[in-house]
């Protein structure tokens, strides 16, 4: 189920607060177990075992590591327990692009699995390392309820796309929470914000996006009002998502960890990473960096460190070339960095943030490409390598027809309009401005769903 | 305090939109869209576990929306005036007409199109005495576009493209007698009582040019088109006028739309104040159909194959025919054709628009 459906905001939503407001504390986890579990089943019936599947591994699993703590049993369990979730993880979004490219190189024929990629599978099975993983280095005590654990994995406002929530950042809240009118408020502003930004600009985009696709003629203006859409569409797209997770976390009690800082104002690409999909830049760091030694290594080894972290995130985002490319880019960027650039580019306003945001647009090019050949194409195509004129009609009208939306959606990425929101704070009439800004929002997103314009999830693909 | 009243708001808001939906009786029918809405679906093991049930319901949900054309005109008049988008789901205002996106050219549905006349040709004229004709209508985007600055579909490259496919039949051009005027302001079709100089010129290019003169008649209703309802914007409407004269009145209608003859009104008055007032000309959309002009002796007839404009051009040609037959292939097997038609020496004209042609799946 999508958080921008109306199913989801005028059947799921009301039921689920409902019951979770009515019924005792005692009864919450049960409550948003089983409604989670229904809104994965929503999407996928099938997959649902497989959700219930690995909450029972962990449950059982993290008990067995805590057990035998200071024992080999203790690695054994840990080692079989991720061992598995990766195998599954492995089967179901790794497994074809394997066997293809092993046909490949082999010059076999071998029959792919053809296994539809269970939705959400990336964050929870991370989810569940970092639990296991956890309880094994003993910083957190194994859940004795699976009620609770399995709450922490399906709870569905962060369950298909993040952010991956640490078991140690909600723990408590899993025990004991309290729920009050602030908190619930500030939720569903914060709510209302991130669907905003998925329905009217993240969908806008990427409707720019399809308008290139399906472009019969070429040109380099639309090349890069595609890169520049497709930079923002993954952008509004995946905060929107996090912002609505983030909201709806707070309605129930929960705090989950902020997911992007303003990303696109960064001055080099070490800062974009440290402002970008942090809930899994953390994980990389705390459980593939951090264990292979970071940075306290020689040089050759941290770089050698870098790579492994960086290939690994970018095949994390799909089972494609153009996805460990994406990863290995980013790796040779922050490499050289490193070695020489970034303090240069942090002394710089301007230069680093226009050489940041070039190098992230050209990564989102390769991100989103079918392959890398159509990658080279469109980054070829963005510099007049081809045959393509500077601009033609249809370029121009859709540089007319998006360009009041491109530059709301380029002002929205920078502080300013959280800094202008805080100005009328000040003056005292923010208690009539939010409810209208936030009902109004509601209206127009719903008015946009109902018309049933373009809807996709970029981030259900991971 | 302020969170309290905030939450209270939303919470209503968003209770509100589930306990109305609930309330609100479904329909069947869109009156703007002119389509069937999704009814409640059904449920059962098989379609929950095939996700069937959770996409129809997904479905249900959109279509059955409490006061949804309202939301559809804020959501069309928050793109186009709030965010000056040029278009709204492809269809777009100018020079007070709805219009629609149209192109680019897609050569396979053209040579779909292509084959398909290509086939009846070779199956059932090629061998008789029968005289062909073909010609095509320009969207009114081709008008249009230019001027507000939108693409358009290129109907000359069109045309030269088919041309060269259908060099068997012999063409009437008749983009040079259209412009915006010759078509209604919210829907895609010409206006009858403007096409009488393209009935005129196709008459004359077929060898009778006898029209006859029409008296132009006005529905009293005004005229709510197809682009209306698909942009939600009730402000832009028409009037229907309708030619015509006692050779018309004259005339018998008969539909073999069901298989079986079956007689049907020249002009539907009934059709003229309906869902869709287009459809008042020659029964709307209609797999096959005959025209018997009474009050004729020329020993001629004429066999159309065409969409929906044929329904308001084929009046303005009956005064020269003793009978037409309207044949559309979006609704019968061409292959069928036989079973009903015996073709031997009539005047055979293909007439599509280029928006049709161009997206010509539905051709049999």
């Amino acid at each position: 189920m999508l958080f921008s459906s109306l199913t989801f905001l005028y059947f799921f939503l009301p039921a689920v607060l409902l019951c979770y407001f009515v019924l005792p504390m005692r009864m919450k986890n049960a409550v948003l177990l089983i409604f989670s579990l229904l809104f994965y089943a929503w999407g996928e019936p099938k997959y649902v075992f497989l959700m219930v599947f690995t909450i029972i591994l962990g449950w059982f699993s993290g008990l067995m590591i805590e057990d035998s703590l200071g024992r080999k049993a203790a690695k054994f369990w840990l080692i079989l327990s991720v061992g598995i979730v990766l195998f599954l993880l492995g089967l179901f979004k790794y497994a074809d692009f394997f066997i293809a490219n092993f046909s490949a190189a082999t010059g076999l024929s071998l029959p792919l699995l053809r296994l539809a990629l269970p939705v959400g599978i990336s964050f929870y099975s991370f989810q569940m390392i970092s639990y296991l993983a956890d309880v094994y280095r003993g910083s957190v005590p194994a859940q004795r309820s699976i009620i609770k654990l399995g709450c922490y994995i399906s709870m569905f406002p962060q369950l298909i796309a993040g952010p991956i929530v640490r078991y140690a950042d909600i723990n408590d809240r899993l025990e004991n929470r309290s729920l009050s009118m602030s908190s619930a408020a500030e939720g569903a502003f914060r709510f209302i914000i991130g669907l905003g930004k998925k329905v009217i600009i993240a969908n806008s985009m990427g409707a720019l996006c399809s308008a290139f696709s399906a472009a019969s003629e070429e040109s380099i203006l639309f090349y890069w009002l595609y890169a520049i859409g497709f930079t923002l569409q993954i952008y509004y797209d995946f905060s929107g998502y996090s912002d609505m997770a983030i909201g709806l976390g707070k309605i129930l009690g929960f705090e989950f960890m902020e997911n992007f800082n303003y990303p696109y104002i960064s001055r080099s690409i070490t800062e974009f990473w440290h402002r970008w999909h942090m809930s899994l830049g953390s994980w990389f760091r705390d459980y593939l960096y951090i264990p292979l030694g970071g940075n306290r290594v020689s040089k050759p080894r941290w770089f050698f460190n870098i790579f492994v972290v960086w290939f690994c995130t970018g095949f994390w985002h799909g089972a494609n070339w153009n996805f460990m490319v994406w990863g290995l880019y980013f790796a040779l960027l922050l490499v050289l960095e490193k070695l020489w650039l970034l303090k240069r580019l942090e002394r710089s306003e301007i230069l680093g943030r226009i050489y940041t945001m070039l190098l992230v647009v050209i990564g989102f090019v390769i991100f989103n490409a079918a392959d890398m050949p159509e990658a080279f194409r469109q980054i070829g195509g963005m510099f007049g390598l081809g045959n393509a004129p500077l601009f033609n009609a249809e370029s121009l009208y859709q540089l007319r027809n998006y360009g009041l939306l491109l530059i709301i959606a380029i002002v929205g990425c920078c502080p300013i309009v959280k800094l202008c929101a805080r100005a009328i704070g000040r003056l005292g009439i923010s208690a009539l401005l939010q409810p209208l800004c936030a009902l109004g929002l509601l209206l127009v997103c719903t008015a946009y769903l109902v018309d049933g314009s373009f809807n996709p999830f970029l981030y259900f693909r991971f | 305090m302020k969170n309290k009243i905030f939450a209270i708001i939303m919470a209503t808001a968003i209770l509100m939109g589930m306990l109305s939906f609930c309330l609100v009786p479904t329909k069947s029918f869109s009156e703007s869209e002119r389509r069937l809405l999704q009814q409640t679906p059904e449920i059962s093991l098989e379609s929950i576990m095939d996700g069937s049930f959770m996409d129809e319901f997904e479905a249900f949900a959109q279509d059955q929306f409490p006061l949804r054309d309202s939301f559809r005109g804020l959501k069309s008049q928050f793109a186009l005036k709030l965010l000056q988008q040029g278009d709204n789901n492809g269809l777009y205002i100018s020079a007070g007409h709805i219009s629609k996106l149209d192109g680019p050219l897609n050569e396979k549905m053209l040579d779909h199109a292509a084959g398909r006349f290509e086939s009846i040709y070779a199956k059932y004229l090629k061998d008789t005495s029968c005289r062909v004709w073909f010609s095509m209508i320009p969207d009114k985007n081709y008008f249009i576009a230019p001027e507000a600055g939108r693409p358009y579909l290129d109907f000359e490259e069109l045309e030269s493209y088919m041309l060269k496919k259908a060099d068997y039949m012999q063409y009437i051009p008749i983009a040079q007698l259209l412009e915006t005027g010759d078509y209604y302001r919210s829907d895609s079709h010409w206006r009858q009582e403007r096409i009488e100089d393209i009935a005129e010129t196709i008459c004359k290019a077929m060898g009778t040019a006898n029209l006859g003169e029409h008296e132009i008649v006005p529905v009293l209703q005004d005229f709510h088109g197809v682009y209306s309802g698909q942009l939600a914007n009730s402000s832009i409407s028409d009037r229907i006028f309708y030619a015509t004269n006692d050779t018309i009145r004259a005339c018998t209608v008969t539909s073999y739309d069901s298989g079986s003859p079956k007689a049907v009104p020249f002009y539907d008055m009934e059709a003229a104040t309906g869902r869709d007032p287009y459809e008042m000309f020659l029964n709307g959309a209609d797999a096959l159909l005959v025209i018997e002009n009474h009050s004729a002796n020329t020993g001629r007839e004429l066999i159309i194959f065409r969409d929906s404009f044929g329904s308001s051009l084929a009046p303005l040609l009956i005064e020269s025919y003793d009978k037409i037959t309207l044949v559309d292939i979006r609704y019968i097997q061409s292959a069928m054709l036989d079973q009903f038609i015996s073709f031997d020496k009539q005047d055979v004209l293909f007439i599509y628009s280029s928006g049709l042609l161009n997206n010509s799946m539905a051709l049999k």
